[in-house]
Formats: structure tokens, C-alpha cells, sequence
């Protein structure tokens, strides 16, 4: 008997100790980041590698705003993730995202106070916006002397040069663009208007892209494609290889979205997170941003720095009237974004 | 000491656990999916009744069906293809090749270790709109319009083609290779010609092989979805794009699933009928 | 092989085995195929030296420096060795469980034998990526780190209906009086196996591993549901490829592995020959 209590107590005591050693740990020095392929490259964190060298980053991948959002609620335990606008309330609503505290982030006063709103809830600041570019219509010159309107994408005169981006919440809004339709608030009528007129247009479509820099950059380069639903990556891009290009400014006004991070509500690296957001949001990380991948940074100074003129020329820096007929992404409602990708489905088995 | 029957254990348990771990586990998980009602967001721990609504919707799309239909038949054309084509390829392997067929073997495949996606982009350089063959041509002066070489649906049937004729041929090889030379000597022997021998003796022996390679190429390619979407332009979808689609971008497990399952479905009673209609099991024993 | 060698025989003596040498081109048939699968390659090979960022003509000059890059980029090789490493393990688990498979299947009689074969070539039927949502699942609900050893276990699984039919089909219609015949001897079951139906099948294990191998090597779908923190090569390809300038670069490395593997096959197959 004696023999058999002491062994119990022994382990009690030792699982009661192990228990209190794990509880003081100090937080794990380790960050996990849902990312989109791609951004893994160290030079999306290069000021928080130089300042952290000891702190290992690993990423878990999503391949869509979807999937991300599929895989943190699956219970990712991913620590800061990332994803484009539209999608906020979603994380809000299942609680899967914890209020960054911006009185600790050093380079927040670089961010403008539009991007700033964008990443809130109900005035609760969860999201940090990082990067940000436009869609609009990327059309060859030479072939095409102007595109005014979205409507360049139907056009029939182009046909076997279109080239669509595979996403069908985008087609629904060009086709909102185009016809001035709420956005917020599309009617049956108007989906099943826009499948029509969607499975009309793939006679003129070469291909749907879904790969900016393997698909359509190539197709642009070579001629093949007169004229895309693009973002500026492949403008730069054609641009730096001297193909006469340009980016519409449509009477519609172009597309813009927002890139965000937001720190997981389970997460038990609360500062470190905070310390990885900060870092994401200084001046060498945000640089690369804008020369590699060609996006905007939500870093104005270094916004404000870029002299390169074909980058200045994408992003329309000189000009601020593009900015202000500039529409932004709204949230869309998990309804709408069901019946929107249903509607692609379908056209595209037609 | 172990004989025959204490030894089955040993054989079927390991597949078997594997299999049940990693495979049917997981499936499992697929098919729950597939009764889910909700569309999008699906976090496993939230309470839900189980219902057909996925399915319904898919059955109610005649697109997706004739999609599917589609994507079948062109599997079959693929796989009948690529077998036949692979039979001659497997004969040079197991008959002539002799000694350097290892050697011979190793060559075909390792080209599949560099990427496809690359290896599709090379082949888009040469017969693309702007690529050489048609530069070629039209310099020539031979066409006016660039030939479409890629971007529709012929270019994917050659193109799984393509891909598949180094794999069908290993079942063939693997299956010619029990084909003893004295086997074909007296049939030599008894007055059969070079043709006869090919038609009564090796096509026969080997037709195991060929049917193993045709499931195999079969099978997968009602499912493919990477080879349509990198040269089948607009109208070079298959069905398994729709599934990818929803799994990825779209953000629809449920759904998603749903179609997975229609389509496995659909496959396996396909490849039951036909296992049946040959007769498979006297050719296995 | 020795009724070539009997020429005096009255035979005729090459074409005794298999249909005429002259009037069907079988080796040119296998040469025009092995083109066709390197073509591609040849042309990897020739823009992995072109200066510019754009896979077109006219080549633009000769450089080393995506090469250099290669070496210079620890992540690329890392990658590369995290997926040699992933698909010779795939692999081998995979011809392992498929041999089981087919010997089980071909040289008994049990209940569930057809279920047995069915399962280990189900996966054929459910898409890669599929699978990969699905083991991402299970894996997230037992609470499991996702790593390089989770992919190797969903590429065996992937792989398992390839090795299984490759040796079914081997192992089909081969004569179970071998086996017998050594049991006679005094053998044990798994001894008959292992030193009397495996060394005939050589061929066949080689053709099942590699293709394997392959499949493995190369796979993304699957592979960006399971990875951890390494990247195996092709997840770390599609994810560069989403920027602009990286493509040469990986188009070279791409080549150098093509380049590896014939290399090491090369090898391992002067080493197989030794052996006989």
C-alpha cells in the first residue's frame, strides 16, 4: 500500500511541477504566419529578421482569401495572417482575431488614415493594412488606341485577345461596374444578367488567368492578349520589357483592395506578433513590396520615395484624380460570396 | 517458421492500416463534408445536420453533368490513347532492349522530375500564338493566322497523352516481362509468323499489363485538372477543374466535395463494369 | 536467348522471338518519344543561360548568373533536397505497401481481397488536392504539426495505386510453383519471397519506385495542404513564380535537378548491372 501511494504522490508531484515549469515559460519564441504563396521570401520580413535573427518565421499556405479564412477557422495555429480586402467581418464575426494594440507599433504614423479605417471594425483597429494595389484593364497599345470602360472586356471587336482573371466575385463586380449596379446589394436579376453575359464572352477569351507572372505576363509580352482585367505587376512588368502598354482609367473608375494582417485570437505570441507586424511595416520590407512585386505599401513615406517613373506611371502617384473615382472593395456577405463563385462555376462548364 | 497462411497477415495488415490512416480516414472526412448544408466557412467543431443540399445542387446544374460526361469520355479516349501507343513502347522495352532496359526505362521518366509547370511553359514557347512553330509558319508565309495549337481542348487530349504514354507502358513492360522466350519459340515452332506470335502469344500474355495501364491512366484523368488549366484556354475545362476551383480559390469544401464524391461515384462503377465485363478475376488467378 | 545462338538450327534466327526487326520501327518509335519528353528540357536548358527574364527569342546573350544565383540561394537547394528526400521515402513506402498488396492479392483467396485491391487503388480516383484538404483536416483535428514527414505519408498514398498495378501486373500469371518449389526446399513463406519471387521482379520494383519518385517529386497540389515549415521544391517554385524576375533562376535549377536525377539514375543503374 505505502509502496503504491508514494508512486502516486511522486507523480503528482512531478506532473504538478511540469506544469507550473510550462506555465512560467516565457512566450515561445517562434512566429507562424498563414501567407499567400510567395511571401515567404525573406525580403517580406527583412527588418524583423534584422532585428530578430534568433526568431524562426514559418508560414502555412493559403491560395485564396477562402481558403485562408477555411484554414484559420479549421484552427490554423498560425499567429498573424494575411489577407485581402472584403473579408474582414468574417474574422471579426467568429472571433478569430485579437485587437492589435497600435500604441506599441513604431511605424503606425506612417500609415494614412484611409488605409488606417480600412482595417477597422465597429472603430476597433484588428486589421493592419500593408499592401495595396488597383484592377483595371491592361490593353496594348498598338492594338487597342484606348479603353475607357470596363464594358473593353465584352468587346467582340477583341475577340481571341481577351484574357479574364479566373475569379467570379470579380467578374460580378466589373459586370456592377458596367452597369451600374450596387455592388452590396446584386439581385438575382442582375447575377443571372451577368452569367449571361459572362458565358457570352468566353468565345472572345483566349484563357482565364490565374497566375499573374506565369500566365498573363507571357500572353501580354507576346502579343497574344490585347487586353486583360490586370493588376499593375504585369504593367510594370511589360512596361520594364518595352511593350507598349497602358493602364485604363475607366469612367467606372478602377478597382482597389487593401492587403491585411491580423493577429489570431488563439495565439499565444501576442507581442512577438505585434513586434512581426511592426517590422512588416518598415521602410526596407515595404520598399521590397513596391520593387519586386510591384504592389503599394500602406508606408507612405516610402510611398512617397519612389522615383522610378514606370512604378510612379502604375500607381498612379502624380494623379490624384485616379484616386477619387477609385472604388474599394466592400465586404461582401458569405451569401453573396456562395451565389458569386456558383455563378463562375457555372460559367465556366458551359 | 512462417508458411503461406501465417504470412497474410504480414501482407495485407501493413497496406491495410496504412491505407485506413491516411486514406480512408481522410475520405471519410470528405464524404461527412459532402452532407454539410452550409456552404463556405466550415469549421469542423460547429453542429450541423447532415443533408443532400450539396449534392442536389450539383445534380441540378446540367453544365457541371454534361461537364462531367465530357471529362469522362475524354479520360477514356486519353486513356485508350495512351495505352496503345504505350503497347509499342513496352514491346522495344521488354524485347528488344534486353539488357539496357533498365537504362532505357530510367531515361523516359526522368524527364518528370523537372517541373511540368515548366516544362508546359517550354512547350508554349514553341506552339503558342506567338511561338516558334507559328512564327515559323507564318515567315513562311504558309498561314495568315496563327494556328491554334494550344489553349483549346485538343491541345489537352494530346497533351495527357503526351504525359501518359511513359507510365502506361510500365504495366505492359512489367507484364511482358513474364513472357518466356520458349513460350514464343514454340509457337515458332508450330508455324506462326512474326504477326501471329504478336496476336496469340504476347498481346494475350500481356493484356493484364495493358488493362492495368489503361485503369491507370483512366482513372486519374476524369479528375485532372492542372493540364486544362494551364493550356486549355476557355473552353479546355474538365470537371476536375470545378473541384480544385471550390477546394482553392472558391472556398467551398462542402461542395466541393460534393462533386469529389459524384464523380468517384461515377468512376467506380465504371471501372467495377468494365472489371466485370472482362472478366478480371480469371485474368488475375 | 539461345535460340539466336542456333543459326544451323533451320530457324529463322531474328525473329524468332517477337515480330520483325526491319519492318517496324520500334527503336525509332521509343527515340521519337524520349525527344519529345526532352525537348522542353533542351529548351529550359538554353533560356537557363539567356540574360533576359522572359521565356522568348531572340535569346539575348549567354550568362552564368542564374546559376550563381542558384548556389547563391540556400532556400532553392534546401527545397530541393527536402523533396528528394520526401519522394525516396514516398517511394519506398509506397513500392513496400504495393508489392504487399499484389502478393496478397494474386497468391491468396480471402475474404476482402477485392476491397483490399479497390482501396490501394482508390486514391486514383480523388484529386490530389482532394486528398490534401481532406488529410489537412484530420490532421488540424488531431491536432498534428504539419512537416516534410506528413507530405512523404500523403505522397505514399497517392503513389500506392501506381506501384500496386505496376506490380500486379508483374506478378500476375507468374508461375506460384517457384514459390512452392522452394518451400519444398525448406524455405519459410517469407524467405521463398524474398530470395525467389522479388529478384525476378527487379525491373518491375525499379519502374514502381521511380514512378513514384515521380510523382511525388513534382507534386503541388497535396503538398501545399501538408507542408510545414520546409518547402519542398515545387511548392517553393509555384510560390516564387508569383513574382516577377524569379523564373530564370528557377528555370536553371530546374535543370540542374533534371541534369542530378539522370545523373544518379545513371549510377544506380551501372550499380544494378555490377550486381548481375
Amino acid at each position: 500500500m505505502p509502496v503504491h501511494f508514494s508512486r502516486r504522490a511522486f507523480a503528482l508531484l512531478a506532473g504538478v511541477s511540469l506544469a507550473l515549469a510550462a506555465c512560467t515559460q516565457a512566450e515561445p519564441q517562434e512566429i507562424l504566419v498563414m501567407e499567400w504563396d510567395g511571401y515567404q521570401d525573406p525580403a517580406f520580413f527583412a527588418d524583423f529578421q534584422t532585428a530578430n535573427p534568433n526568431v524562426p518565421v514559418t508560414f502555412e499556405y493559403g491560395v485564396s482569401d477562402a481558403d485562408i479564412l477555411g484554414k484559420m477557422e479549421a484552427g490554423s495555429q498560425a499567429d498573424v495572417f494575411h489577407f485581402y480586402s472584403g473579408w474582414q467581418q468574417f474574422y471579426v464575426d467568429q472571433g478569430l482575431v485579437r485587437e492589435i494594440d497600435t500604441t506599441k507599433l513604431t511605424n503606425w504614423d506612417k500609415v494614412p488614415d484611409s488605409f488606417k479605417e480600412q482595417g477597422q471594425i465597429d472603430g476597433k483597429q484588428y486589421f493592419l493594412p500593408w499592401d495595396w494595389g488597383f484592377s483595371s484593364i491592361l490593353y496594348n497599345t498598338d492594338e487597342i488606341p484606348e479603353v475607357t470602360s470596363w464594358d473593353a472586356l465584352l468587346n467582340p471587336d477583341y475577340a481571341g485577345h481577351v484574357s479574364m482573371w479566373n475569379d467570379g466575385p470579380a467578374a460580378v463586380t466589373v459586370a456592377a461596374y458596367i452597369h451600374g449596379w450596387d455592388e452590396t446589394a446584386i439581385t438575382d436579376e442582375q447575377l443571372a444578367q451577368a452569367e449571361a453575359e459572362w458565358i457570352a464572352q468566353k468565345p472572345l477569351n483566349t484563357f482565364y488567368w490565374s497566375s499573374e507572372y506565369t500566365d498573363l505576363c507571357p500572353g501580354i509580352m507576346d502579343g497574344t492578349i490585347w487586353v486583360a482585367y490586370a493588376w499593375p505587376g504585369c504593367y510594370a512588368t511589360a512596361l520594364y520589357e518595352g511593350t507598349p502598354v497602358a493602364y485604363a482609367n475607366p469612367v467606372e473608375g478602377r478597382n482597389s483592395w487593401i492587403g491585411f494582417y491580423g493577429i489570431s485570437a488563439d495565439t499565444d505570441s501576442y507581442e512577438l506578433a505585434l513586434a512581426f507586424l511592426d517590422a512588416k511595416l518598415a521602410d526596407v520590407t515595404m520598399a521590397n513590396v513596391v520593387n519586386l512585386f510591384y504592389y503599394g505599401a500602406a508606408n507612405q513615406d516610402v510611398m512617397d520615395a519612389i522615383e522610378d517613373p514606370i512604378l510612379i506611371e502604375a500607381f498612379g502617384i502624380d494623379d490624384p484624380a485616379i484616386l477619387e473615382t477609385t472604388n474599394f472593395t466592400p465586404p461582401v456577405t458569405d451569401a453573396q460570396r456562395t451565389a458569386w463563385t456558383a455563378m463562375w462555376a457555372r460559367v465556366q462548364a458551359e | 517458421m512462417l508458411g503461406r497462411r501465417g504470412t497474410l497477415p504480414f501482407l495485407v495488415g501493413p497496406p491495410l492500416l496504412w491505407l485506413a490512416a491516411l486514406f480512408v480516414a481522410p475520405l471519410f472526412l470528405i464524404v461527412l463534408f459532402s452532407l454539410r448544408p452550409e456552404s463556405g466557412m466550415v469549421a469542423p467543431g460547429r453542429p450541423w445536420d447532415p443533408s443532400l443540399v450539396q449534392y442536389i445542387q450539383v445534380l441540378k446544374t446540367p453544365s457541371f453533368l454534361r461537364l462531367l460526361g465530357t471529362s469522362t469520355l475524354i479520360a477514356l479516349g486519353v486513356a485508350a490513347m495512351a495505352t496503345l501507343l504505350a503497347y509499342p513502347l513496352a514491346y522495344f522495352l521488354a524485347f528488344r532492349a534486353r539488357a539496357r532496359a533498365t537504362l532505357y526505362l530510367t531515361l523516359l521518366l526522368v524527364p518528370f522530375a523537372a517541373s511540368y509547370l515548366l516544362r508546359i511553359m517550354s512547350w508554349k514557347l514553341m506552339l503558342g500564338p506567338a511561338g516558334v512553330i507559328n512564327s515559323l509558319l507564318s515567315s513562311a508565309g504558309l498561314i495568315s493566322e496563327p494556328l491554334d495549337l494550344i489553349f483549346t481542348r485538343p491541345a489537352v487530349v494530346v497533351t495527357l497523352v503526351y504525359v501518359w504514354i511513359p507510365f502506361a507502358a510500365l504495366p505492359i513492360l512489367a507484364a511482358m516481362q513474364r513472357i518466356q522466350p520458349s513460350q514464343l519459340e514454340a509457337a515458332a515452332d508450330l508455324g506462326a509468323g512474326p504477326w501471329a506470335r504478336l496476336w496469340r502469344v504476347t498481346v494475350p500474355l500481356s493484356l493484364p499489363g495493358a488493362l492495368a495501364a489503361f485503369f491507370m491512366v483512366f482513372i486519374p484523368t476524369v479528375g485532372e485538372y492542372v493540364t486544362p488549366t494551364l493550356i486549355g484556354g476557355t473552353g479546355g475545362i474538365m470537371y476536375g477543374n470545378l473541384i480544385s476551383d471550390f477546394f482553392g480559390r472558391g472556398g467551398n469544401w462542402p461542395f466541393g466535395a460534393a462533386l469529389a464524391m459524384l464523380m468517384l461515384l461515377l468512376t467506380v462503377v465504371l471501372v467495377v463494369a468494365a472489371a466485370r465485363a472482362v472478366n478480371l478475376r480469371r485474368l488475375i488467378s | 536467348m539461345t535460340s539466336l545462338a542456333r543459326p544451323g538450327a533451320g530457324r529463322r534466327p531474328s525473329s524468332a522471338i517477337g515480330v520483325g526487326r526491319t519492318r517496324v520501327p520500334l527503336r525509332g518509335f521509343y527515340l521519337t518519344i524520349l525527344i519529345l519528353l526532352y525537348l522542353p528540357i533542351g529548351i529550359l536548358l538554353i533560356f537557363s543561360f539567356n540574360p533576359s527574364q522572359r521565356l522568348a527569342f531572340p535569346l539575348q546573350g549567354f550568362t552564368l548568373d542564374w546559376y550563381q544565383a542558384v548556389f547563391a540561394d540556400g532556400s532553392l537547394l534546401r527545397a530541393a533536397r527536402s523533396s528528394l528526400m520526401v519522394a525516396a521515402a514516398a517511394a519506398t513506402a509506397a513500392t513496400a505497401l504495393g508489392t504487399l498488396v499484389a502478393i496478397a492479392t494474386l497468391r491468396f483467396r480471402f475474404r476482402g481481397r477485392s476491397i483490399l485491391l479497390g482501396l490501394a487503388v482508390l486514391p486514383l480516383i480523388v484529386p490530389f488536392a482532394v486528398i490534401g484538404a481532406a488529410m489537412f483536416l484530420m490532421l488540424v483535428s488531431l491536432d498534428v504539426p504539419k512537416s516534410l514527414l506528413t507530405v512523404m505519408l500523403g505522397h505514399s498514398v497517392i503513389a500506392l495505386p501506381f506501384t500496386t498495378l505496376i506490380m500486379l501486373s508483374r506478378l500476375a500469371g507468374m508461375d506460384p510453383a517457384l514459390e512452392d518449389a522452394a518451400m519444398d526446399l525448406g524455405a519459410s513463406y517469407p524467405t521463398a519471397l524474398r530470395k525467389v519471387v522479388l529478384p525476378l521482379m527487379g525491373t518491375a520494383l525499379l519502374s514502381a519506385w521511380l514512378t513514384a519518385f515521380v510523382v511525388s517529386f513534382d507534386e503541388v497540389a497535396l503538398a501545399n495542404f501538408l507542408i510545414g515549415g520546409d518547402p519542398t521544391f515545387p511548392t517553393l517554385l509555384y510560390g516564387r513564380l508569383r513574382f516577377g524576375g524569379q523564373l530564370p533562376v528557377l528555370i536553371s535549377m530546374a535543370v540542374l535537378l533534371t541534369f542530378a536525377t539522370i545523373a544518379l539514375s545513371l549510377v544506380a543503374v551501372r550499380l544494378a548491372r555490377r550486381r548481375e
